[in-house]
Order: structure tokens, then C-alpha cells, then sequence
């Protein structure tokens, strides 16, 4: 998953950046001010952003209005030093979707920044399953019919994103973009040995293999083509 | 006039304008009136007895007719009573001029003896019967006898002719009366009358009191009616208002900025060392690694520290009253000396060279505390060195300018925005977030600057063009520092030599 990080104070940034990605292995950018926030949202690359209200150049608020004028449905926190209900309200107004008062729990910005992007990606629950493929965000473990999977930490954030967007095909330049922050070198053949290690750990558990990942040639991947797709509970409570 | 007394029941309170302007009124009312009474007695008396006096001489001239030759031999007067018709109560004698009595009305004895004699004056009261009489004597003349050879002869003699004053007082009284339950009556009406047009003429400044009064610290919304203006006794206590109002909004507002900017900038330190306490808790971590993360910690704290400091600092120089006592003065030039060796280093680290001018005829003595004046110096001396790329030059030109010191700092920077420009001194304000990244800026050292020159009675203005055609075009900081004249240094120069 793919954070940016709009903050002005280099400090802070740097904790936040370095929190996010060694915490829950998101690739995140940082923008040091409104207007640099602004013009790499509009990339539309981003699974969350993080925004702070003072900043200079263009405030958090005018970034998060033109944000929800160009209809990107990001998933939007945003940290605010200021109190007051009213401040609240007109964020919340505004797009937001959700708010940090200054000085914050890093675990608390973790954990809602995970529940943000999960809600944004159509999940109600930290545990995804597919057919028996089971992806626990929280833990960041995998299950095939009930036996643990190891991964390493790209091939597990494929599978996750892979995962929230089943019999979608994923184009390898989507996987880059959401996976690593932009001072990646893209390369696509990146990917393709990930989800090829990915492919062979999932698979080679089992005796008589279905294959999870399918690859569509030039356009991508697609998560259990073959799997028994059962609604997940939660989706059916929630309808 | 219920009604109002009902409405606004403190309108007309001990103490009020209002009641003290109806005491007022009722008084200057009551005193005129008594003065009305008191004239309008003198008049009716003065009227009422010259009409009774021109009564009384139309009798004396009927008892003047009615004295006749008495036609004996010694040419004797008679005064002939059956012709004359004269009110009943009234009195009169009649003597010649020998003092003989030719005759008195049936009703009075005449004179009593031991009253003063009745020639001392035209008139004079008598008390004849128990009721007060107003007697007039009249020397009169008279040619008795015309038919008589000769043309007869002209006979002197008095007449005493009294008439009781009962009924001219009476009707002095009543006239008194009338005018006295007059103004009794206007009294009662104008009292109440002058209670109501006060209270309507005193709307418009119980409209401004309440609109004053709904003024508060979250609602600084002051709309005065328009009667307030355009009445002369409230014009300047409404603008007074207005003025007073206005400037507290700014002091508050700027106040509740600052609070809020201060808070912002607090909370967003405390975030910086929260967070980087708990990234370094968030899994275990070499040796090193801890010993990096508390060092960032530390620098962090620094960081806090540096802030909190700085708004004390700010706070302390912005706080105007501390303006009493003995006016502080310190040498200008030797501050600039100081400042400037303090910062050598820096400047060396930096490779910045720094020049500098001055151009002082006198002391440069300037209203501040040491403390005060290096600090001044020592910020804007620093923002410049720390604003100039490496091989420039930092220019600082001192020189008198009429009775003030004028410090100008240039720097060969990249100099600041247009857009910025009006902002660098307000506090917390960062014009370049890359450029206050690289030099840690907190955003209150111009704020500080601008503090310190305006309560020594100075100015401090920026100039700035930045050109991307003529880059190192730099910045130029310019203050004004009044100088103290040499008979208030005098005194105050000394302790500090």
C-alpha cells in the first residue's frame, strides 16, 4: 500500500515515513508542503494520505477540497494541532475521513491508517479470504487451507493488494505504483520474480495445486480465477 | 405613565441621570413658581390698592362737594352729609384748615389719640372696629361761595377718608391662589410629562448600552444604532466605543492567533519527540540504533526547548509595561562589535564574509538593555548568515540618520518571495519550508526583532526582489533605533561605563 505523507515538519515526517514503513511495510511519499501534496495526489496512486492542516503554501484544507473537487475517493487522514469541535466538523465536511489530534499515538496512526485503507478497499474485516486463502493484515500472515504461508514482505504486500481486488486483472504498473513510494527505480521486471517466488510458495504447499495468481499476458494479474468464491460474511452482514 | 415605570423599573433609580435631571427640573420649576407667586402678590397687591386708592379719592372729591359754606358770620365751612351716598363701612372726617372738624361719618370716634398723627404720610392703616381700614388724607382747596361779589374765596381744608381693606385683600389672596394652584398644577403635569420625554429622549443612549452590553469576548459584533451618531452627546462616546472596540478585537484576535500558533507549534514538537520515542519502541533495535534514535530525541528536545524559550522572550519584549523606570541605554556600536565577534565562527563555517560600516559621528546610544540590543543584533545578524549561500557577503552599515541610529544588514541570498514578504515578521511565520528546514528556524526571531525595535521606539522594515534573472540579489533588513539625547544619557550612561 501506498501513503503520502503531507507534513511540513521535517522531524515528524521522518518518524511518520520511517513508522509507516517499517510498521505495516507501506512504500510512502512525502510532500512538504500543500502544493507538492497536491500535485502528487493528483497521480492517483495512493491508497491513503496523510495530511497535516498547516502548511505552507496551501493549507491542508484547500489540498483536501481539491482533492474531493477532482472526485478522488482516497482515503484522507488528517493530523490537526488545532482543537475545537468546529475545525473538526469542517474537516469532516470537507472530505475527511478521518482525524489525529497532535501529539498522536504512532500506533493509533497506524492502526487507523490500516483501518482507513482497508475501509477504502471495500473490507470490513483485518482478515481477507479468498476461497482458502486467508491474508491477516494485522499479523501480516498468510493461510492456505489453514497452513501458514511464508512470505517475504514485497511478496506478502502483493498478495494483499492482490487480495483486496479479486478476479479484478491488476496491471503490473498499478502493483508498482501502490507498492513502492516514488524514489523506486520502476521496474517491471521486479514484480514479475515477486509474483513468481509468490506464486510457487502458495502453490507448492499443496499436493494437487489450483493456481492462485493468474497471468494475463501484457495485461496483468488476477487473483483465483479457479477459487471457490464465497461471499465474505461480513459483506453479507453489512448489505 | 404606569406603564414605563413598569417597563424599566431602574430607569429613574437615585443617581440616574434621569432622576437627577426631573429633581433639577422640578426645582428650578418650583423655585419659578414661587418666584411667579411671589411677583404675581406684589402686582395684584400694587394693581388691586391703586384701583382701591382711585375709589376711595372719586369719594374724597363727592365729600369735597358735599362742604358748603356754613353761612355764618365767621365764614365757617359745613360739610352737608345728607347728599353724600358713601359705602356704608366706610369712614371720613372732614377738617378746615384752623384744624376744626366740619364733620365725621356716623360710624367711626375719629382718631384714636395715641396713634401717630395723620399727617405723616398720604395713607396709613387704621384699625377701626376690629377690621383694618386704609385711610387717605387729602388736603384739599376749593373756591366755595362763586356767586358771591368778589368770586369767592379760595378755602383750604383736609379730608380724612378711610375704607376697610378686608375685600382688596381677598381678592389679592384669591389672585395669589389662582396663580399659586397654577403652577401647582403645571408642577404635577410636567413632573410625570418630563419623566416620559426623558425617557424617550434618552432611548438612543439606553439603545447604545444595550447594544454595548451585548459585546462580548466571543461576539465582538458592535453595530451602533444610527442615533447614536448622530446625536452630538453620544457621537464621541459611541466612537470612543467603536475605537476601543476595535483595537481590543485586534488584541484579542492577535492574542488567540498567537496562542493558537503557539499551540500548534508546541504540540507539533511534542509530536516530533512522542514519535520518535515510539518508532524507536516499535520493534528491538541494535545498540546503535537506540544510541541514534535518543540523540535525534535529544535534538528534538533541543528543538522544544529553543521554542518555548523564544516565546518567553517574545512575550517578554512584547510586553509593554515594563516600560517604566529608567530608560535603558546601550552603545549600538559596541553591540554591533560583540555580535559581530560572537558570530564570527558561523560566518567562517558558512565561508560568508562579513563587512561591516559605521558611520557615527556622537554615542550611539540607543533606548534598550544590553541584553536586548545584542540579541536584536545577533538574530538579524544570524538570519542573514544563515540566508547566504556560501563566498557572498553580508553587509552591515551603520549610521546616524538625523536623531536616529539606522543598522542596515544585507544579505546576497536568494533573497524572499513578494508573497512572503509582508509576512516574515509575523510570529511562527516561515516563509520557505525548505529554507527554515536547513537552518531549524522557529519562526519568531524576526517577530522577536520587530518586538524589541518597536518598544524601544524604533522601526524595522525588509526589502526584498527576488529576481531568478539576477539571482544573489539578497535581502536587505533595515532598523530605526531612536537615539538617546545626550542629557538623558548623561545619567543614564554612566552606570553602564
Amino acid at each position: 500500500m501506498r501513503v503520502l505523507l503531507v507534513e511540513d515538519e521535517v522531524r515528524l515526517a521522518d518518524n511518520l515515513a520511517a513508522a509507516l514503513r517499517d510498521g505495516p511495510g507501506f512504500a510512502v511519499d512525502w510532500a512538504e508542503d500543500g502544493q507538492v501534496g497536491d500535485d502528487c495526489a493528483g497521480n492517483r496512486c495512493y491508497d491513503l494520505i496523510i495530511l497535516d492542516l498547516m502548511l505552507p503554501r496551501l493549507d491542508g484544507l484547500s489540498v483536501l477540497k481539491r482533492l474531493r473537487g477532482r472526485q478522488d475517493a482516497t482515503p484522507v487522514l488528517i493530523l490537526t494541532a488545532k482543537d475545537g469541535a468546529d475545525s473538526i466538523i469542517q474537516l469532516l465536511n470537507a472530505g475527511a475521513d478521518d482525524y489525529l489530534a497532535k501529539p498522536f499515538d504512532l500506533g493509533e496512526l497506524i492502526a487507523r491508517a490500516k483501518a482507513l485503507i482497508r475501509r477504502g478497499k471495500g473490507a470490513v474485516h483485518p482478515t481477507l479470504t479468498v476461497g482458502g486463502l486467508e491474508v491477516n493484515t494485522l499479523e501480516q500472515t498468510v493461510r492456505r487451507d489453514g497452513a501458514l504461508v511464508d512470505l517475504s514482505p514485497t511478496e506478502y504486500h502483493i498478495l494483499e493488494y492482490l487480495m483486496h481486488r479479486p478476479r479484478v486483472i491488476v496491471s503490473k504498473r498499478e502493483l508498482l505504483e501502490h507498492l513502492y513510494d516514488y524514489n523506486w527505480e520502476h521496474h517491471s521486471n521486479v514484480i514479475e520474480a515477486h509474483v513468481s517466488n509468490l506464486r510457487k510458495k502458495l502453490d507448492g504447499a499443496l499436493p494437487e495445486p489450483e493456481p492462485v495468481i493468474e497471468t494475463m499476458r501484457g495485461r496483468g494479474y488476477r487473483l483465483a480465477p479457479e477459487l471457490q468464491l464465497k461471499p465474505e460474511p461480513d459483506l453479507e452482514l453489512s448489505q | 405613565m404606569r406603564w414605563f415605570f413598569r417597563q424599566r423599573p431602574t430607569a429613574f433609580q437615585p443617581g440616574s441621570i434621569a432622576f437627577r435631571l426631573i429633581v433639577a427640573v422640578l426645582a428650578v420649576e418650583l423655585v419659578s413658581s414661587i418666584l411667579v407667586v411671589g411677583l404675581s402678590f406684589g402686582y395684584e397687591r400694587h394693581s388691586h390698592f391703586h384701583a382701591f386708592d382711585v375709589l376711595m379719592h372719586g369719594h374724597i372729591d363727592s365729600i369735597l362737594g358735599a362742604v358748603q359754606d356754613a353761612d355764618d358770620s365767621a365764614k365757617n365751612l359745613m360739610l352737608v352729609q345728607a347728599d353724600l351716598h358713601l359705602p356704608r363701612d366706610d369712614i371720613y372726617e372732614v377738617y378746615d384748615s384752623n384744624g376744626r372738624m366740619l364733620g365725621r361719618s356716623s360710624n367711626w370716634q375719629g382718631i384714636p389719640p395715641n396713634t401717630p398723627a395723620p399727617s405723616q404720610g398720604p395713607s396709613m392703616q387704621l384699625t377701626v372696629n376690629g377690621r383694618p381700614y386704609r385711610v387717605l388724607r387729602f388736603q384739599g382747596s376749593r373756591i366755595i361761595d362763586v356767586a358771591e361779589p368778589g368770586g369767592g374765596k379760595l378755602r383750604q381744608f383736609t379730608i380724612l377718608y378711610g375704607a376697610p381693606t378686608n375685600h382688596v385683600w381677598r381678592a389679592i389672596r384669591g389672585a395669589v391662589e389662582f396663580y399659586a394652584a397654577g403652577s401647582l398644577v403645571v408642577l404635577l403635569i410636567t413632573g410625570p410629562l418630563i419623566a416620559w420625554l426623558l425617557h424617550r429622549g434618552l432611548l438612543p443612549l439606553r439603545q447604545l448600552a444595550s447594544l454595548a452590553a451585548q459585546v462580548s469576548v466571543d461576539s465582538w459584533q458592535f453595530s451602533p444604532p444610527v442615533s447614536a451618531h448622530s446625536t452630538p452627546e453620544l457621537a464621541p462616546l459611541t466612537l470612543a466605543l467603536e475605537n476601543v472596540l476595535h483595537r481590543l478585537e485586534q488584541s484579542f484576535t492577535q492574542q488567540r492567533t498567537f496562542v493558537s500558533d503557539a499551540a500548534h507549534e508546541l504540540k507539533t514538537a511534542v509530536a516530533v519527540i512522542k514519535s520518535s520515542l515510539q518508532l524507536l519502541d516499535m520493534k528491538r533495535r541494535t545498540a546503535a540504533e537506540y544510541q541514534a534514535g535518543l540523540e535525534r530525541c535529544l535534538a528534538d528536545s533541543h528543538r522544544l526547548e529553543e521554542i518555548v524559550a523564544k516565546m518567553l522572550t517574545l512575550a517578554r519584549e512584547e510586553n509593554t509595561s515594563a516600560a517604566f523606570g529608567p530608560r535603558p541605554a546601550s552603545d549600538l556600536t559596541e553591540c554591533l562589535d560583540s555580535a559581530v565577534a560572537q558570530l564570527e565562527t558561523f560566518a567562517a563555517l558558512r565561508d560568508v564574509k562579513v563587512e561591516v560600516a559605521i558611520a557615527f559621528s556622537g554615542v550611539s546610544l540607543v533606548p534598550l538593555i544590553a541584553e536586548d540590543c545584542s540579541l536584536l543584533l545577533t538574530n538579524l545578524i544570524l538570519n542573514a548568515l544563515q540566508h547566504s549561500p556560501a563566498e557572498t557577503l553580508v553587509e552591515i552599515r551603520l549610521a546616524q540618520k538625523g536623531g536616529n541610529a539606522e543598522l542596515r544588514i544585507q544579505d546576497h541570498g536568494d533573497g524572499i518571495d513578494p508573497a512572503a514578504l509582508p509576512h516574515v515578521f509575523d510570529r511562527f511565520y516561515r516563509g520557505d519550508p525548505a529554507r527554515s528546514r536547513n537552518t531549524g528556524g522557529t519562526g519568531l526571531g524576526l517577530a522577536i526583532c520587530k518586538a524589541i525595535a518597536e518598544r524601544a521606539g524604533g522601526s524595522i522594515t525588509i526589502a526584498s526582489q527576488p529576481d531568478p534573472a539576477l539571482p544573489n540579489q539578497g535581502t536587505t533588513v533595515t532598523v530605526h533605533l531612536p537615539l538617546a539625547s545626550d542629557a538623558e544619557t548623561g545619567e543614564s550612561a554612566l552606570p553602564s561605563a
